[in-house]
């Protein structure tokens, strides 16, 4: 008996050494991984839907003449950003990854793991030269380029059932008012006046972006991300919140949205059925409501700009939404040239051509010469003016914001749309961010 | 047993055969029906249009090859679990060793870690040891938390032979391994059969564990391609529909050609 | 059956010969040290650190604990976790005996039902979340067909009260075949001399489930129970598909919360502490549980000790 509690003892004391070992190695394995990295390969992370055959198409193409072979790596959609930040600093981090800018990289440059593309723009000036300005430096943190603009910009777009506002007699709505007349309309006739996927949560986000833009102009969510809290519980910030308020209050958005799903197809369906008149979404709208029913979409999706705020500050053609996506590189990776050599193609004529075939409005200053071969090229053509001509573009809040801040955000502009925060409440959750 | 039928009773089991049929008979007629069919006419009509359009897009989609990976993943664990929870619990119910009482107890206990407690951990010991993004990275946590109830379930039907037995076995010198081989396994086929059920069921159905530990496509089991499908694009109900069909097709292949046993199996679970 | 162990008469240890020694438990053992325990030893370290996933993790000492303490998310959660927990309880036993015992018959009509009955049990979680996330659009679900008819707007989901009668239900569809099987098994098994002794007695069918057939069920019922506590705790696929702990953070249960502070607000050492609380409150119901139901005097090591 005695000889086996011993080793029992002894086997004990041999678990818990190694657990501590295992989490020693863990801990300090888990930060600067460059010396494991994979030989031969750089790993390239994107966002993963119906977009990746563009991204094949260019991974096959580089590595017929390239000896460090790309592999990609597509990261499931929903679950990107997580995925990303968790592996970011591990051996599995990928060399280059797909970003939406701002706040999506700077908690990545602060932790140092980003490699300064100022070296590259030196080799070669056009990984610069070739985007629109505007778009390239919404990745700069601090002044410093972190991003390369690949895929397209998705602008949030008010869309319109073409046949709904006819029965309605009524059009788009220019102004603010215009939205609250036309509300009332619509909602006398039965119609829900404006679909909103609110279950999702970030789809109700977008109402805020606007909104804070017409009424406050770009300036507040600037100083607000800079860190001036008290941005939020300015005179501008609480006129903005009352507008919504008026909207929400209106039955703009009927009672259920709350209920109702985006991505589950829910508020598209409203859209396209002609139960509701409206709806505020990004670019990307199109081609959902394309894949669901094609003819439809091309005789009554109608789209046009947000409304303007009588005596708001931001400029009636400002912009919100996913100003671009973008290819950072990590300070770890074994060959920064080839990643160089892999990012010149984003502003290639080939590359381009692919996005704005499957419908995606790609930033760089060539695009425009291509526009008559977009999959739609009057759809292409209105969105590619916005984005030129928009003296702002604010980046949706939740990727301006570091991804930390998101979930306590997204329930903030949930609980105030549903009243469960007032305006005060809603200025506190905003400034606890 | 009963001489006149309990109409209450009766009632009462077509009400829930209701419940269980109307989410299963949507499933059914959407996955035959186009988006705008499914919209326009509501989940509870008879389906207007009929398409086979939803099975075609998932296959060529890759979707088979995540059943392929849940497949592996669920026989591997079934493996890990049926060659370390019988010796365990023989040694539970046999053994005199005072450290195996603490082992029951810890065991015990784990039934009560649940695995999102542990998942930060398990993740860097994935990625350590370099199994990040790979089946066997998913396998062996997945085996690991199911060893508690198996090894409860399992010497829960091993201390059904009687003492006697292994007394006998002992009078003629037989080594443990001996009575093992020669007596417990054949005794326990029920308990085996019932942590195999369980195991594979836990295996099969798993998410948190695939969720954070792979990422591409070539490693996606079945749970997480459902749940990809909710993509920020947007998706179509009848094609998500007949994901959830396929994802069930092969469990219930198995429930119609070894119902007797799946069923046994997993009564066994209550059975102590 | 469910009798024979308590009432077996304990044997004074025969020879140790022939008897396994601990290295037949030793494989197990170390396989489950390094997955379950090791990394919980892990989460009540880091729960004193503060971690973004990027970098070193730093000790912070009692921080993330006195943050969680003044928490009203977290405080919410442990109350929602034991509602839906309860609420799951209370409503699958009672169905899951009475269609168990029904079921244990051996009519062939309820051969027929039972059999189909299971076929929730062959969804996965995931799946069924998916499935009833669809089923449950307002405007193109079924609460739009039924709300032609009976009126409301069909906003299950944007409510408290609602989400969490969803998830009470979906858990109930998914889960009561399991509950089910166990019974009828268990059912199965009592003995027909009591039955039939009891209809000697003139006893009725109430009468006979009461005084017969729910104590004959017991160790069932317990076993059962204990599934649906750790089961109800620790819910979080169901959550994160059809409610994402919304509205707002309504239903954002403790195991949910403790996901989203680890992997959607980086906070790894508040969702460490997280963690450790919902490891010591599932540990101490079950523990609680076996105890006071005698699961462990029934399960644990009967001789030798």
């Amino acid at each position: 008996m005695s000889n086996k509690s011993t080793w029992l003892i002894r086997a004990i004391a041999g678990t818990a050494v190694l657990a501590l070992g295992v989490t020693l190695t863990a801990c300090s394995t888990a930060s600067g991984a460059a010396s494991n990295r994979p030989e031969n390969v750089i790993h390239v992370a994107v966002y993963g839907d119906a977009g990746n055959t563009v991204e094949e198409a260019m991974v096959k193409k580089f590595n017929a003449t390239s000896d460090v072979k790309v592999i990609l790596d597509r990261i499931p959609g929903a679950n990107y950003q997580q995925k990303l930040q968790t592996i970011i600093s591990t051996a599995s981090a990928p060399d280059i990854f797909f970003n939406w800018g701002g706040g999506s990289i700077q908690p990545f440059v602060k932790a140092d793991l980003l490699l300064p593309l100022t070296g590259m723009i030196k080799d070669d000036p056009k990984l610069e030269s070739s985007f629109l300005p505007s778009v390239f430096n919404a990745a700069a943190i601090d002044g410093v380029p972190y991003g390369i603009p690949m895929r397209g910009t998705q602008p949030v777009i008010l869309f319109n059932n073409k046949q709904v506002l006819t029965d309605a007699g009524i059009e788009s709505p220019k102004t603010w008012d215009d939205l609250l007349a036309s509300v009332k309309i619509l909602k006398d006739k039965g119609i829900t006046p404006i679909a909103l996927g609110g279950a999702d949560q970030w789809p109700t986000l977008m109402w805020y972006e606007y909104m804070f833009d017409r009424v406050a102009g770009p300036d507040l969510l600037t100083k607000a991300i800079g860190g001036d809290s008290s941005a939020w519980d300015s005179k501008d910030s609480r006129a903005a919140l009352t507008k919504l308020k008026e909207l929400i209050d209106a039955g703009a958005f009927g009672s259920n949205f709350d209920s109702v799903s985006f991505v589950d197809g829910g508020s598209p369906a409203l859209l396209r059925t002609g139960k509701a008149a409206f709806e505020l979404m990004g670019s990307w709208e199109y081609s959902t409501q394309q894949s669901a029913d094609k003819d439809w979409t091309a005789a009554n999706l109608g789209y046009a700009t947000f409304p303007t705020v009588t005596g708001g500050k931001g400029d009636a053609a400002d912009l919100v939404g996913n100003t671009n996506n973008y290819y950072s590189v990590i300070k770890a990776t074994r060959y920064p040239d080839t990643a160089r050599d892999f990012l010149k193609l984003m502003y290639s004529d080939e590359f381009v051509q692919a996005q704005l075939a499957i419908g995606n409005l790609t930033t760089t200053t060539s695009t425009e010469k291509f526009l008559d071969q977009a999959a739609d090229p009057t759809y292409a053509a209105f969105q590619f003016t916005m984005v030129q001509d928009a003296p702002a573009f604010q980046l949706s809040w939740d990727q301006a914001y570091p991804q930390s801040a998101s979930a306590d955000m997204h329930t903030a502009v949930a609980q105030f749309f549903s009243g469960k925060l007032d305006v005060d409440g809603f200025i506190a959750a905003m400034q606890a961010l | 047993m009963k001489a006149k039928p309990n109409y209450i009773a009766g009632a009462g089991s077509v009400i829930w055969l209701l419940i269980v049929l109307v989410p299963i008979y949507v499933m059914l007629t959407a996955t035959i029906q186009s988006q705008q069919g499914y919209a326009a006419k509501g989940p509870l009509s008879l389906p207007g249009s009929f398409t086979l359009e939803n099975f075609t897009a998932l296959v060529s989609s890759g979707f088979l090859a995540y059943v392929l990976n849940t497949a592996i993943v669920t026989v591997s664990v079934v493996g890990i679990v049926v060659v370390l929870v019988p010796p365990l619990a023989y040694a539970v119910v046999r053994s005199r060793s005072r450290g195996i009482s603490l082992v029951f107890r810890t065991f015990l206990l784990g039934l009560a870690i649940p695995a999102q407690a542990v998942i930060v951990p398990i993740f860097y010991l994935i990625t350590v040891a370099g199994l990040y993004d790979s089946l066997i990275g998913i396998i062996l946590p997945t085996a690991a938390f199911c060893l508690p109830i198996c090894t409860l379930i399992l010497s829960g039907s091993m201390r059904d032979i009687t003492p006697e037995l292994y007394e006998a076995m002992a009078m003629d010198g037989a080594t443990p391994m001996r009575s093992f081989f020669r007596l417990v396994l054949p005794l326990s086929k029920g308990g085996i059969s019932t942590i195999i059920v369980f195991s594979a069921l836990q295996a099969w159905n798993g998410f948190l564990f695939p969720l954070i530990l792979t990422q591409s496509a070539s490693t996606k089991v079945i749970t997480l391609g459902l749940f990809d499908f909710q993509s920020q694009y947007g998706i179509n109900i009848p094609g998500l529909m007949a994901a959830v069909l396929l994802s069930m097709l092969p469990v219930l292949l198995v429930y119609l050609f070894a119902r007797r046993a799946l069923v046994q199996g997993l009564m066994g679970v209550g059975g102590k | 059956m469910t009798r024979s162990d308590t009432g077996r008469p304990r044997h004074p240890g025969g020879p140790n010969a022939g008897r396994p020694g601990f290295a037949w438990a030793l494989p197990a053992t170390l396989f489950f040290a390094l997955f379950a325990i090791l990394p919980l030893i892990g989460v009540a370290v880091m729960s004193f650190t503060s971690w973004s996933g990027l970098g070193n993790p730093a000790f912070n000492g009692l921080d993330n604990w006195v943050k969680l303490a003044g928490d009203k998310v977290m405080m919410q959660s442990l109350w929602l976790s034991a509602l839906l927990t309860l609420l799951g309880v209370a409503i699958q036993t009672p169905l899951s005996i009475l269609l168990g015992t029904w079921a244990a018959g051996h009519q062939k009509n309820r051969a027929i039902l039972s059999a189909i009955y299971f076929v929730p049990l062959l969804l996965s979680s995931a799946a069924v979340s998916v499935l009833w996330r669809a089923l449950l659009d307002p405007n193109f679900g079924l609460p739009g067909q039924f709300s032609s008819f009976f009126g409301g707007d069909g906003n299950v989901l944007g409510t408290q009260a609602g989400a969490i009668a969803v998830l009470t239900f979906v858990g109930a569809w998914q889960f009561t075949p399991l509950h089910t099987l166990l019974y009828q098994g268990a059912a199965r098994s009592v003995p027909p001399v009591l039955y039939q002794a009891a209809d000697i007695d003139g006893a009725g069918t109430v009468r006979k489930f009461f005084s017969i057939t729910l104590p004959q069920l017991r160790n069932t019922i317990v076993t059962s129970v204990i599934l649906m506590v750790v089961g109800g705790l620790t819910t979080f696929d169901t959550v994160l598909i059809l409610t994402k702990g919304g509205p707002g953070t309504d239903t954002t249960i403790t195991a949910f919360y403790m996901y989203r502070k680890a992997f959607q607000s980086f906070d790894f050492g508040v969702a460490s502490a997280i963690a450790l609380v919902l490891v010591i409150i599932a540990t101490t119901i079950s523990l609680v549980l076996v105890r006071v139901t005698g699961y462990d005097k029934m399960h644990s090591v009967q001789e030798g000790i």
